[in-house]
Parts: C-alpha cells; structure tokens; sequence
C-alpha cells in the first residue's frame, strides 16, 4: 500500500551532497499583537505583542505555566486567540498556501503516533505539500535520525523525540521556525547541536523562535529576549541590555593598599567595602581602575570585572509571576 | 529552473492520509481480523449448516455473512482510530500545523477509509458467498450470484459496513477520544436500538428500523425483510446517520483548539 521504508538501504548521502533546492523564497516576520487568550475565567496570556525578526535566535522566556505554549500554539494557528493576533508575514499562519514552508514548528509535547516509524512520519507530513522523499532523508540526516528512521516512535527516548519534532521543523525549509523547549531531555551533546543549529538557522537569515524556562540556556544562544509572566510582557529586549538594566556591572579589587587607592579613584566611581583589603567600584571599569594604580604605584592582588548573574535578573524580572514558589527548606 | 509549487492541494492531503492509514500496525489488524471473521464465520456457517435445522427461512446472503456484525466492529474501531488515536498520541499536532484548514484532513480521512473499507468488503463478501455455497450447494440455502438480489445484498452488506466505519470515525473526530468513541459507539450504535426496541409503542419501532445498524441489517438482505424499510431508505437513512456524524466535527474542528 505504502512503499516500504528500507533500513538496509542507507539514505543515499546526505551531509555531502548539497541540500535539496531550497524551498524558501522570502522572509519571514512573526508578530503577536495583544494576543489574548482567556480559558474560563483564567486569562493565560494577557495583551501580548512582540515582533521577532529575520537573522537573529529570539528566546522566548518565562517561567513555567507564563503561556509561552500557549502563545506558540496561537501563532501557529492550533489555538485561536480570545483577542488580538498573530501574524507571519503580515498574515495569519493558516492563511499561507504552504505553511510548512513558512514555518516549521516543534511543540511542546510528543506530537507524533508512537506505532509508526519515524520516516513514515515525516514523510506524512511531507506529502501534504508534495515535499519529497529526498528531503526526508536529508532532515533525518541531519537530525542524526538516519539510523533509527525505521524504528517505531514509541521506542524514542525524550531527547530522540525531541529531535524527530526538529527534523519535522525542519521538513518544509521554513523561512522561520518555531521551537518549544527544543533542548528538553537532550543530552550536553544535543543541547550543543540545537545550540548550533539555532545560531546556523538565524545565520542563514531565517527568523527563530526558541522558548525556554531556563536563562542559562538562552544566554547562550539567543541575541533578542522576549521575557513574559503569568501571560504578560515583561521585557522585550537583548541579552547585554537586560544585563545592564538588572544591576550595574562592578569590578572588584583586592590590595594591601585598599583605603589609599579608595581615595585616589575619580568620580564617578563609587566603592564600597568588601572585607578586609577588598573593594568592591561601580562607575568604573578594571581598565580604568588598573591605570589609576598605576599612576599611583598602588599594589594590586586582584582586579576582577563581575556583571550581574543573567539568571538572577530573569530572576528579579519575574519574580511576581512565579506560579509557584518554593520556601527554604 | 522550473519552480516547484508546495502548496497543500487536496490531493496531497489525501496521499498523506493515505500513507497514514497504512504505516500503522493497528490498521492491518483491524482489517485483516474484519476479513478473517467474516470469511471464517461465512465458511463455518456453511459447512455446519443442514436443511432441517430450522435455519430454513433465513436470509441466504444474511445467513453467510452473519461474521459482518463482527467485522463491522474491527471497522468501526478502524474508524475510530484514524481520527481520535491523533488526538491521543499528539499527532493532531502536527497534522493540523501541516494543514492548518483542517477541514480536508476530515474530508481525507474519510475519504480514504471509506474507499478501503468499500473495496475490502465488495470483495470480502463476494469471496465469502463463493465459499459458502460450495457447502451449500445441495442444501435449500443454494444461490447463485446471479439468483434475484444477491449480487444487491453482498454490495449493500458492504455498503453498510462503509457507512456504519464512517459513523465510528465522526465519533472519534467529535469526541477527540479512543475510548469515548468506542463506548459512544458501542453504546449508542449497537446497545441502545435494543433497549428502546423494548419500549411498547409502534412509533419507537418505526423509528428503530431506521437506526444504524437495522439500515445496514436491510441493506444486506437478498428477501425483503418484514415490517422493513426498502433498500433505498435504509440507504438513505444510513447515510444521513454517517452525515450527522461527519458534520458535528466538521463544524467543531473550524474553531476547536487544538489542545495538549
């Protein structure tokens, strides 16, 4: 009925010969624009708008339960918005003739039947837009799933899973891709690929958009940050911006000679006491501070640049909108 | 260079599902266990049969596919299966991110397993008559193909049997639920005619000749069966039945949230 997917045959030669034609044409912008979605009485995401551009990794951030799901399943057209949009390309998902084209999606959960083999998956969602077996295998290959194509999805761990839905992303040669949580249940190896893969996808000029619970992960690879809790915006920015705003930078030095050099430092630079032969100067940078001991043959142990923890200003950021907090124990 | 279009088209949807359909184990199961037990019932009924046993007034194409009320249920979970076992598994997902008119997805489904359960019953059934009568061939139960309605009841056999899977996979579609969809079948198709079949009113029993199963009862008899609707509006009356059941998800599946 259905030409049989042959394990023995290895899937030809992906990763020499080049990628299949691409099939992307043109750009592709996502904007939310005061996406609402209320069920019941509970308001999951509340007057939400965001753009995410072409070329650059946008994380996607909040902490559990913020709506990040939910938002990523309104702009793929799965959940329909209470109020508000979202839009691709200045249209809705569904409106464009081949969405898989437009933008590959992996989804939170397990979106695949877990009796059927991974090839025969993919290539399902393939003949829906006459993408053919050639770039099946190419994804595949990529995803490192060559091997396991023919096995049944139900005997995927987590992190294979994960990179079964990514190889689906992957399928239409999206102009934009969407990804939720893509490095849950991956191991350090994968994490780095998806790592990679993201930075290669927004190099290429394509739009990404990755969730995530974890700042961390984003620091690493994100360059724009779209932070909501409890379904509301809380920052739409960069990486280094939030960096700045959650607390100035501070360089902290240790010397024999700490209450001379106190004395020497010009303004702005204000110092406070660390311990014992220890200061801590904001307003000015260890470049500065190193030519002002210097001058002054002032004796330096330690000079030591600190920024302000990426997690701990996620952390002041969404603060209230943790839906459950734990006390100390 | 020639530009490739990747648009959805109806017909890739179907190819789609098609390739669904068949790279799943449970669909051959369903359906090779649905040919088995009407193919072995239709034998076993033709070889234990003996003029004088009382089964003399029976239906003779009835009488050989009495294994269809058990193959019917194999195509009924069949149906079940293909539109609600998508929403248990997640796969609803991503089919409906592919296809995001949903719609066509319906239509498609439909459309392949209803042309697979046609064609495999046309044929099940002729195979079974075959069989059996060359048992039956010096009993009172000996007919021919050509004899005056059979051909007519092996096909309305079959026809039932499309129209009763397509029923299960409206359910399925509407309910979004395998279990939910095989108790509402099981329950409202097969269990529930019998329990109002005891209610004492003659409207109750004109109502209930019209219900899913006693349709495709009619369909797939080569007599006319007594106090019964004629074949043409047992057809009628199976295919509305398959209709409502297909349009209830349809008109849900617009602007029902794909959940999970």
């Amino acid at each position: 009925m259905v030409p049989r997917y042959d394990t023995a045959r290895p899937a030809a030669d992906h990763g020499r010969t080049p990628a299949p034609r691409p099939l992307r044409s043109v750009e592709a912008m996502i904007r939310a624009e005061r996406l609402t979605k209320r069920y019941g009485d509970r308001t999951v995401v509340r007057d939400l708008s965001f753009t995410v551009r072409p070329g650059t990794v946008t994380g996607f951030l909040g902490p559990n339960g913020a709506g990040k799901s939910t938002t990523l399943r309104m702009i793929l057209g799965l959940d329909a918005p209470t109020r508000g949009t979202a839009t691709v390309d200045g249209r809705a998902y569904a409106g464009h003739p081949a969405p898989l084209t437009r933008v590959g999606a992996l989804l939170d959960a397990r979106s695949f039947h877990p009796g059927r083999i991974a090839f025969h998956h993919l290539m399902a969602l393939a003949h829906t837009h006459g993408i053919p077996r050639s770039r099946v295998e190419h994804v595949l290959g990529v995803t490192g799933l060559t091997e396991v194509a023919g096995r049944r999805v139900k005997g995927f761990s987590l992190g294979m899973g994960q990179r079964l839905g990514i190889a689906a992303a992957l399928l239409g040669d999206p102009a934009a891709v969407v990804l939720d949580e893509p490095v849950n249940g991956l191991d350090p190896e994968g994490v780095r690929w998806v790592r990679t893969l993201l930075r290669d996808l927004a190099a290429e000029g394509r739009t990404v958009l990755v969730s995530s619970h974890l700042m961390s992960e984003m620091a690493l690879t994100a360059d724009r940050l779209v932070v909501i809790g409890k379904g509301r915006l809380l920052a739409d920015t960069t990486v280094a911006e939030l960096v700045r705003d959650a607390g100035a930078a501070s360089v902290l030095v240790v010397s024999p000679d700490a209450d001379r050099l106190r004395t020497l430092l010009p303004a702005p630079a204000r110092t406070s006491d660390e311990g014992p032969g220890t200061l801590r100067v904001t307003g000015l940078d260890a470049p500065a501070i190193g030519r002002v001991a210097a001058a002054h043959a002032v004796e330096l142990h330690a000079l030591t640049p600190e920024t302000a923890s990426l997690e701990q200003a996620f952390m002041d950021l969404t603060h209230d909108s943790v839906e459950y907090q734990g006390a100390p124990a | 260079m020639t530009t490739i279009s990747y648009d959805i088209t109806p017909s890739r949807v179907l190819r789609s599902e098609w390739h669904k359909l068949w790279t799943l184990r449970s669909t051959w199961i369903t359906v090779v266990s649905a040919v088995l037990l009407v193919l072995g019932v239709g034998v076993l009924m033709g070889t234990t049969y003996t003029s004088d046993g009382g089964d003399s007034d029976v239906d003779t194409v009835v009488l050989t596919l009495y294994g269809s009320q058990l193959g019917g249920v194999c195509l009924a979970v069949l149906g079940i299966l293909v539109t609600a076992g998508e929403y248990s598994s997640g796969l609803a997902r991503a089919t409906f991110t592919a296809v995001p008119a949903r719609l066509p997805v319906l239509w498609a489904k439909a459309a392949v397993l209803g042309t697979t359960v046609l064609t495999l019953s046309l044929l099940t059934n002729l195979a079974t008559f075959l069989t059996a009568q060359v048992f039956l061939g010096d009993t009172d139960q000996a007919a021919a193909l050509t004899d005056d309605g059979v051909l007519g009841a092996l096909a309305g056999n079959a026809a039932g049997l499309t129209l009763l899977s397509l029923l299960a996979l409206g359910l399925g579609a509407a309910l979004r639920s395998v279990p939910g969809a095989l108790g509402a079948f099981i329950g409202g198709v097969l269990v529930l005619p019998e329990v109002i079949g005891m209610l004492p009113y003659d409207a109750v029993d004109t109502a209930l000749r019209h219900f899913p199963t006693q349709a495709a009862g009619v369909l797939g008899s080569a007599t006319p069966l007594p106090d019964a609707p004629s074949a043409g509006a047992a057809l009628l009356a199976l295919t509305l039945w398959a209709a409502a059941a297909l349009t209830a998800p349809a008109l849900l599946l617009r602007h029902r949230d794909v959940r999970g």
